[in-house]
C-alpha cells in the first residue's frame, strides 16, 4: 500500500511536486499519468527512498519513506526509467549481485526464477551489453521482483519496447498487480486503461484527476471536444455554433467543425443539435472526438479547477442510451 | 557487512577482468624489474649492502599519484554516470557501506600489487641479509600510504562523472600531498622565524612524505604516522560518503 499526503519537493527554486495526495491499494495496479516534467519520476524517487521529500508524508508498505527508509527499501521493487544496469555483468550475475545486497536467501535459485518469470531464462549467461533494449528492460524488472516486494514501482516500463514486448509486459504487470501494490507511470492513456484499476493524473506537480480509468475517461470525454458535420457550408455553420453559450471555441477542420466546450460540466451536443435543426440543416454527424492523453492534458491545464471537482454524474447521452 | 562484502567482491572481481588493472600491473612490474636488476648489478659491483637495493616500495609510493587515480577513477564516477547508483540507493544499503566496499576492493587490489613486489625482497635474501625490521616498516608503510592515496582519489571519483577529470584531480591532489615537503622547506625560509617554523612544520605534517620517508621507510613504526594514514583514509571515505549523499539529494 502507498499513501501519499501533501507531498512537496523543491529543487532549488523550482517546485517539482506541489503537495500531492493519493493512495495506491494492494492488489491493484495504479497508473501514474502525466506529461514529461509533471513530477512522476520525482514522486517515484521519493517513494523509493532515493530522494528526500521537502514536505508532506509518504507511507509505503506501512513505513515512512523518510524516517524509515531502510524498511521501505526492503519492501519495494523499483525499475527506474533509464533501466540502469551493469553492462559488463551477465544477466544472472547482475541479479545475484542485487540479491546479495538485498540479502535474499537462495540467491542463485531466486535469480533464475525471476529470469524465467520475465522469459529470459535462456539468456541468463549473456552479458547485459549484448541484450536488446526490451531484454534489458526485463532484466531491470527481474531485479525489481527479486525479493518478492510488497510494492512495485515501475517508471515508464513499456517505453522503447516493440509492440509484442509491450503486450507481454502489460500482461505481466496486470498479473503482478493481483498480488502486489503496483504503481507504474506512463503517458499512454490506452495503456493505463488496459491495465490499471485506478489512475492518478499529474500535471505540473499537481494531481489533476484520479479515479478508475473508465470513469475518468467518460468524464473527460464529456468535457472534451466534439466533432460536428452538417449539410451546409462550414462558413455558415461556424458563427452559429460559436455563438452558443456552451461553446468556448469552434474551428473548421477538413469537412467538419471541431468544438471545444465552455466547461466540463455541460455537454454542448444537445445545444449544437438544436441550433443546427432550427436552422433547417441536416445534422450528419455529432460525436465526441476520441481523446488522447495530450488532449486531456490540454483540457486539464486549461480547466484545472473544473476537472478536480468533476462529479461522476451520468450525462444526458448516457441516460438516453 | 553483507552489503559491504557484496560490493567488495564485485569490484575486486572487476579489477581482474578489466584491462586497465592488468595494464597498470604490467607497466609497474616491468618498470620495477628493470630498475631492480640494474640496481642489483651496480650494488654487486660496488659491494653495497642489500638494503640499498630495496627501493621498490618507496618507488611505488612515489608513483601513487599516477596509480591511485587510475585505479579509483571509475569506481563511483561510472555508477553515477550509468545511473546504477540510483538503483543501489533504493536498496537496503547505506552510502557508507557502498563506499567502504568500493574502497576495500581497490585497496585489496593495491595490496596484491604490493605483495607482488615482495619478490624483490625475496631475491635480495638470496644475495644478502636485508634488515627485516626495515623491510617490514617499508612495506607496511607503503600499504598504508597506498590506502590513504586511494581513499583521497576516491573523493574525486564521487565528485565528477567524467573519469578522466576525476583522475586528473586525483593525481593533482596526491602530488600536492606528496610535495608538501617541498612547500614546507620553502615556508621555512620565510623572514619571520617563529611563523615560518610553525607554518613549515604544519605543512610538512600534513603531507604524505613526512609520515613515510623519514620513519616507516627506515623501519621506524610510530603510532602518529600510522594514525595519520588511518585518519586520512577514514576522513576521505567520510567526505566521499557525504558527497554521494549530497549528489543524490540534489539529483
Amino acid at each position: 500500500m502507498i499513501e501519499v499526503h501533501d507531498l512537496v519537493k523543491h529543487y532549488g527554486s523550482t517546485i517539482a511536486v506541489k503537495g500531492i495526495s493519493f493512495t495506491a491499494q494492494p492488489g491493484q495496479v495504479t497508473g501514474f499519468l502525466g506529461p514529461n516534467g509533471a513530477g512522476k519520476t520525482t514522486t517515484m524517487r521519493i517513494l523509493t527512498g532515493f530522494l528526500p521529500p521537502t514536505g508532506g508524508q509518504a507511507i509505503v508498505a506501512g513505513y515512512d519513506v523518510f524516517e524509515q527508509s531502510m524498511e521501505v527499501r526492503k519492501r519495494v521493487g523499483y525499475l527506474p526509467e533509464s533501466v540502469p544496469l551493469y553492462r559488463d555483468m551477465t544477466a544472472l550475475g547482475y541479479l545475484m549481485y542485487m540479491a546479495e545486497i538485498r540479502g535474499v536467501a537462495n540467491r542463485k535459485q531466486k535469480a533464475q526464477e525471476v529470469l524465467e518469470r520475465v522469459q529470459l531464462g535462456k539468456r541468463a549467461h549473456s552479458r547485459i551489453r549484448t541484450l536488446s533494449k526490451g531484454m534489458r528492460q526485463r532484466v531491470g524488472l527481474a531485479q525489481a521482483l527479486l525479493h518478492d516486494p510488497q510494492v512495485l514501482i515501475l517508471d515508464e516500463p513499456t517505453i522503447g519496447l516493440d509492440p509484442i514486448q509491450v503486450l507481454e509486459l502489460r500482461d505481466l504487470i496486470r498479473e503482478l498487480g493481483r498480488s502486489h501494490t503496483v504503481l507504474f507511470s506512463t503517458h499512454i492513456l490506452s495503456e493505463a486503461e488496459q491495465i490499471c484499476n485506478s489512475v492518478v493524473i499529474l500535471n505540473q506537480g499537481n494531481v489533476v484527476a484520479q479515479g478508475a480509468p473508465s470513469e475518468l475517461r467518460s468524464t473527460l470525454e464529456r468535457g472534451g471536444r466534439v466533432m460536428v458535420r452538417v449539410s451546409a457550408p462550414s462558413d455558415a455553420v461556424l458563427p452559429i455554433i460559436q455563438g452558443l453559450p456552451e461553446v468556448a471555441r469552434a474551428e473548421v477542420s477538413a469537412e467538419s467543425i471541431v468544438v471545444l466546450p465552455a466547461n466540463l460540466e455541460t455537454d454542448p451536443r444537445p445545444a449544437i443539435a438544436r441550433a443546427v435543426i432550427e436552422k433547417g440543416w441536416d445534422l450528419i454527424e455529432l460525436r465526441p472526438l476520441a481523446v488522447n492523453l495530450e488532449e486531456i492534458f490540454l483540457e486539464l491545464t486549461q480547466q484545472e479547477s473544473a476537472a478536480e471537482e468533476a462529479p461522476a454524474q451520468p450525462t444526458e447521452n448516457e441516460v438516453a442510451s | 557487512m553483507r552489503q559491504i562484502f557484496a560490493v567488495f567482491k564485485r569490484e575486486l572481481g572487476l579489477y581482474f577482468r578489466s584491462p586497465i588493472a592488468y595494464a597498470i600491473s604490467f607497466a609497474l612490474l616491468l618498470f620495477f624489474g628493470l630498475l631492480f636488476s640494474n640496481a642489483l648489478t651496480t650494488a654487486n659491483q660496488q659491494q653495497q649492502p642489500a638494503d640499498a637495493v630495496n627501493f621498490v616500495p618507496n618507488l611505488l609510493t612515489f608513483l601513487m599519484f599516477l596509480v591511485a587515480p587510475l585505479l579509483t577513477m571509475r569506481l563511483i564516477a561510472e555508477e553515477n554516470r550509468e545511473g546504477t547508483l540510483e538503483v543501489l540507493m533504493t536498496m537496503p544499503i547505506r552510502e557508507s557501506q557502498f563506499i567502504i566496499g568500493k574502497f576495500l576492493a581497490v585497496w585489496a587490489f593495491y595490496t596484491i600489487l604490493l605483495l607482488l613486489t615482495v619478490i624483490y625482497h625475496v631475491i635480495l635474501t638470496t644475495v644478502g641479509i636485508p634488515d627485516s625490521g626495515r623491510v617490514f616498516g617499508m612495506y607496511f608503510g607503503a600499504w598504508l600510504y597506498g590506502g590513504a592515496a586511494l581513499a583521497v582519489t576516491l573523493i574525486w571519483s564521487a565528485v565528477f562523472e567524467d573519469q578522466i577529470v576525476s583522475a586528473f584531480f586525483g593525481a593533482a591532489t596526491i602530488l600536492v600531498l606528496y610535495l608538501a615537503d617541498v612547500a614546507a622547506s620553502w615556508a621555512s625560509s620565510l623572514p619571520d622565524a617563529t611563523l615560518s617554523a610553525s607554518l613549515s612544520g604544519l605543512i610538512r605534517e600534513l603531507g604524505l612524505q613526512a609520515h613515510y620517508e623519514a620513519t616507516l621507510l627506515q623501519g621506524i613504526v610510530r603510532a602518529e604516522d600510522v594514525l595519520y594514514f588511518v585518519f586520512l583514509i577514514i576522513g576521505a571515505l567520510f567526505i566521499t560518503t557525504r558527497i554521494v549523499e549530497v549528489r543524490r539529494w540534489r539529483s
